[in-house]
């Protein structure tokens, strides 16, 4: 093994031990203490994961066991980390954009009380160590424990403040629908021990390639495997119909949003299905299953994200969008393209987080774009930086964007045309509302209130200089991708990844390839041009028709509502109204009253009497020999 | 063996010891290191080294299962006077009196584990019974001590002679006292043969409390000094279950069917009566002697079913059930209020006795994780052998047995005291050896397999 593996553990350790100073000490520790440990100790695991992915690069991998996690018999479960490409490239995006997020909360964060702002380190070292282990496991059942361990992190940041109602409303639900995908996930963990008498990855994939169409693991066991699988992924990852929880955590706190959007919990569904493609690439049913639902959900959220107001709710149905890309490709079998849109979608979306974290700042924590406009003066860092994200995310070459979205572009063309026909739609709309965010947020005039004016100031340093970094990332990131079409041979992601991830080797000429890449590129540069000549000078007005229905978010969560809440609070009703009162209290009250009566009676037995005792006993004695002797005989 | 003649030569040491020592704290000190010694000659003795050998005739028998039960009832007793030994100071001015007693009594505890003939057997019995008739009465001012001491010496004589009849039975039908000796088949059918069974059954029921000869338990519990219901509560009783079972194990091994269906009864009266008495109890010394009985209904399935599982779990119920309630009587003795809101508020003023109680109720009441719910897990399943019905009364009596162990926890923690001054005090190591006690039987829950392997080593 590569000694640097050895320095594996320490990789979730440190979050972890952050986590326990910061929670255990935020009645002592001053802010600047906890400020330093909850981002030093995620410095700390993103050198140890550099190392560990020079060592991958070069072509090390491995699986170190500590110990038995779970041993009973026939089944053994090691608490064991699996190092190889996809997790090294994943703690890289974990770590280093998460201790960007550290750095920028810091500041971000600095009006609270030092024992909130410790209790926000100690939550925000957890979530990122929850992430660590759910890429790290080397089995189901450790990527199971960090699965669980984001979801509660989530919760506890997302109701953060937890004084407001509504804040803990979401981080409520949050939880619930998670916890939906969660009972799919775990339902397929049993499944496949059940099946397989396993739960590692290595022993899992072996047996189900070794055993695929007979009678130990059947094409039902795989498409039912596969499918709970996805459903647990829904949960995580925000499609539909579990996606709603998403643009509702936008009541934690902005960097918050960064990071369950960029480096940690959405990109935890990906993860597991590039994790499990062997599982998947026999599993067809299900593959097309995903890629619709990856594309409905791509489509649903930018429709959504078209009339939205809130800065944040833009960028969080944006997520939502770009996570169904990413389905999309996984669908289509292109999961390198998967983890490569995760990659630089991290890089521009905690940019873009954070360029909003920075906006909503410099407002005093107005978050409504109606009230923005024509910031680009006073935030000229953020106003750059949210450019180049935008830019990013819509896909114009050389920046990130372009690279990731063309690859799933071009799969999805491979893969079905009408797929690839909404996608690019989905596409343009993309690039409209993120455009439409950046006018009416930075130009025109501005129409808050003086006092919001007067305020207005470009944030500190320590905000900035994460905007900064990212905003380079998100220039350069897609240059590990580079189609072959554009330069020979520097598909680095590719082959990196080639190890652990199967890929469909589809020839496409570089013809077909050439126009695809300039119809997008043109699509999208209309669109740009549409936006700015719509929202340049932004005027408030009422929405109509299909665009009232937009604003509604398509009524989904009135939906949700009435189909399922509404229901269950109803069978909730009955049953404490009427069921428990009347069955269940009278069958427990009726054994107490029936204990009690024949404990009473039988007191009565133990006079104190002498007498009475011996005239007992001799009673039972007789009885005994008498039937003994005439009767059992 | 060597612990039998050990503890006799102790008991008559501490006696003269109220000569020449005054200090009490020295002769409970001497009288703990006596325990010490005892623990270690019977490990010696478990691991086949004897400090002299006598021969003994075949009278007595210490096999591994004597000799761990001896171990249990040492440990026991050793944590009983740890625990409890300066309350006894509390009874009465004899106070190395009621030590030498009860090293006397160890030795006839030691007879009645390890008898191999019914004559060691009775002998055992009354050496244990004689003295506790005297601790019973030992608070000589207290009227209901003195009234407990009657009532348990009028009836313990009965039984004692109910004892000696079915052992003259014994004897007509078999011609020797041979506790070991199988019997010859053609007289297993015989009525001598059978009258003396069930009069020895009757007897034994007696002694253990087993319904519907437990009429003196709660009487004489709740009479005595509460330092010596404790003692006679637990460890007495748990040696006596392993006569029981030793008796009906080797001695009657053959008259199973005779006897087995008598023992279901006597089970169900007993879980029955015990339990459901229990719950109208107002004070917890008089609720813990009928939990005293309840329990005795569990421990009495190591007899009803006769079987590997239920052999090792009536060790693991000995050592659960009497380090719980010697716990539990230990506190019980520091307070001056016994009724149930004699504990109101005591998890907040003394939150480490509240937790080691709450845990020794846990025990007594079957929660997992406490050596108590394996104990009773291991009878309920010896029971499930023979018949589903009896393990399913097993189950319901202990639910109904978690509504009054649980009132003493609802007290401690959810009540309040009206009264501070009532607060007991105690000595300073006290909550510390308490919850020492009460880590043994969360132990005893998790890793029973280090007791229980002293058995097959």
């Amino acid at each position: 093994m590569q000694s640097s593996f050895q320095l594996a553990f320490l990789i979730p350790l440190l979050p972890l031990i952050g986590f326990l100073i910061n929670g255990l000490g935020r009645n002592q520790l001053s802010k600047q203490w906890s400020g330093l440990i909850g981002a030093g100790t995620i410095m700390g695991s993103f050198l140890v994961s550099l190392f560990i992915f020079q060592s991958v690069e070069s072509g090390n991998t491995a699986v170190v066991s500590y110990f038995d996690f779970i041993r009973i018999e026939g089944l053994r479960i090691p608490f064991a980390f699996q190092i190889d490409a996809l997790s090294s490239l994943f703690l890289l995006i974990i770590t280093g954009i998460g201790f960007l997020i550290h750095v920028y909360s810091i500041s971000y964060m600095h009006e609270e009380s030092s024992s909130s702002f410790a209790r926000y380190f100690s939550y925000l070292n957890l979530f990122v160590f929850s992430m660590l282990l759910l890429v790290l496991g080397s089995n189901y059942v450790v990527l199971f424990i960090g699965w669980e361990g984001v979801g509660l992190c989530s919760y506890l940041l997302i109701g953060f403040w937890f004084k407001n109602q509504v804040y803990t409303k979401a981080a409520n639900k949050a939880f619930i629908m998670n916890r939906i995908g969660d009972l799919a996930f775990l339902l397929a963990i049993f499944w496949l021990i059940i099946k397989t008498g396993s739960a590692s990855f290595q022993e899992v994939f072996e047996f189900v390639q070794g055993n695929q169409g007979t009678s130990k693991f059947t094409a039902t066991d795989i498409t039912v495997v596969s499918l709970l699988l996805f459903i647990g992924a829904t949960g995580k990852s925000a499609q539909l119909p579990l996606y709603t929880w998403l643009p509702d955590a936008m009541a934690g706190p902005t960097p918050v949003s960064a990071l369950i959007h960029a480096a940690t919990m959405v990109t935890a569904g990906i993860y597991m299905i590039a994790r499990s493609n062997i599982i998947y690439s026999l599993a067809p049913f299900t593959l097309t299953l995903i890629s619709w639902v990856g594309l409905a959900t791509a489509l649903l959220a930018a429709t959504i994200a078209l009339r939205q107001y809130d800065i944040k709710k833009v960028l969080a149905y944006s997520t939502v969008s770009q996570l169904g890309f990413m389905f999309l490709a996984l669908g289509s079998g292109a999961y390198v393209a998967a983890v490569f849109h995760v990659l630089t979608h991290a890089f521009f979306k905690a940019l873009l987080f954070l360029g909003s974290g920075s906006v909503i700042h410099a407002m005093g924590g107005e978050q409504d774009i109606r009230k923005m406009g024509g910031l680009s003066g006073k935030l000229k860092i953020t106003y750059v930086t949210f450019l180049i994200g935008c830019l990013a995310i819509a896909g114009l070459p050389p920046l990130s964007g372009f690279f990731s979205k063309d690859a799933i572009l071009l799969s999805a063309f491979l893969h079905q045309p009408l797929q690839y026909g909404i996608a690019l739609f989905t596409a343009f709309l993309t690039a409209f509302y993120m455009f439409r965010l950046l006018f009416l947020t930075f130009h025109g005039s501005f129409r808050g209130t003086a006092e919001q004016q007067a305020h207005l100031h470009e944030s500190p340093a320590l905000m900035t200089i994460p905007l900064i970094v990212l905003a380079l990332l998100s220039v350069v990131g897609g240059w590990i991708g580079i189609p072959a079409v554009l330069m020979h041979e520097a598909d680095w992601l590719g082959s990196f990844l080639a190890p652990v991830l199967s890929s469909s080797t589809h020839e496409v000429s570089h013809a077909t390839e050439w126009m695809l890449m300039s119809l997008s590129v043109v699509g999208v540069l209309l669109t740009i041009g549409f936006a700015w000549f719509l929202f340049r000078n932004y005027r408030e007005r009422e929405s109509k028709g299909l665009l009232r229905f937009f604003e509604h978010k398509w009524y989904v969560d009135e939906l949700y509502d009435r189909l399922i809440v509404k229901p269950i609070f109803y069978l909730g009703r009955l049953l404490k109204e009427w069921v428990e009162p009347r069955f269940i209290d009278a069958l427990v009250n009726g054994v107490g009253k029936t204990v009690q009566l024949a404990g009473r009676q039988i007191r009565f037995l133990q006079s104190g009497q002498i007498g009475s005792y011996v005239l007992l006993m001799v009673l039972a004695m007789v009885t005994v020999l008498l039937v003994q002797f005439f009767i059992r005989k | 063996m060597n612990a039998l003649l050990v503890s006799a030569i102790l008991g008559v040491l501490l006696m003269l010891s109220s000569v020449f020592i005054k200090n009490k704290s020295y002769i409970h000190t001497l009288a703990l290191a006596g325990l010490a010694g005892l623990f270690m000659l019977n490990l010696a003795e478990l691991n086949g080294w004897l400090l002299f050998e006598i021969d003994l005739k075949g009278m007595l028998r210490f096999d591994r299962y004597a000799l761990v039960m001896n171990a249990i009832m040492l440990a026991s007793l050793f944590f009983y006077l740890l625990l409890s030994g300066r309350a006894m100071e509390k009874v009465g001015p004899h106070y190395a009196d009621y030590l030498a007693l009860l090293f006397f009594i160890c030795a006839g505890l030691f007879m009645v584990t390890g008898y191999a003939s019914l004559l060691i057997l009775f002998l055992g019995i009354e050496v244990i019974s004689i003295p506790l008739y005297i601790l019973t009465g030992s608070d000589k001012r207290n009227l209901k001590s003195n009234e407990a001491a009657l009532k348990y010496f009028l009836l313990g004589s009965f039984s004692t002679g109910l004892l000696l009849l079915g052992i003259a039975f014994f004897y007509g039908a078999r011609g020797n006292f041979s506790a070991t000796v199988s019997v010859d088949p053609t007289v297993v059918g015989s009525s001598l043969q059978l009258a003396s069974l069930l009069l020895l059954l009757f007897a034994m029921s007696f002694k253990v409390s087993v319904a519907p000869f437990h009429f003196w338990t709660p009487d004489v519990y709740d009479g005595a000094p509460t330092v010596f219901t404790s003692f006679m509560a637990t460890i007495v009783k748990v040696a006596l279950f392993a006569a029981f079972v030793r008796l009906f194990e080797d001695t009657f091994s053959l008259q199973f069917s005779i006897w087995q269906p008598w023992v279901a009864g006597f089970v169900v009266l007993t879980l029955l009566i015990g339990n459901l008495t229990a719950v109208f109890q107002q004070s917890v010394k008089r609720m813990l002697a009928y939990s005293s009985i309840a329990q005795a209904g569990f421990m009495l399935l190591a007899v009803y079913a006769i079987n590997g599982d239920s052999k090792e779990g009536l060790l693991l119920y000995a050592a659960s059930y009497s380090l719980a309630t010697i716990g539990i009587f230990a506190v019980l003795s520091h307070l001056q209020d016994y009724t149930f809101d004699g504990f109101n508020g005591l998890a907040k003023k003394q939150p480490v006795v509240a937790a080691s109680l709450a845990i020794f109720f846990l025990s007594l009441a079957g929660i997992p994780l406490t050596g108590g719910f394996l104990a009773k897990l291991f009878m309920i399943k010896a029971a499930l052998a023979y018949q589903p019905w009896l393990a399913i009364v097993a189950v319901i009596m202990a639910v109904v047995s978690v509504f009054y162990y649980f009132r003493v926890i609802q007290a401690m923690y959810f009540r309040s005291a009206d009264d501070q001054e009532m607060m007991p005090e105690f000595p300073k190591s006290f909550p510390i050896l308490l919850l020492v006690t009460a880590l043994l039987v969360v132990l005893l829950g998790i890793f029973p397999e280090t007791l229980l392997g002293l058995l097959y080593f």
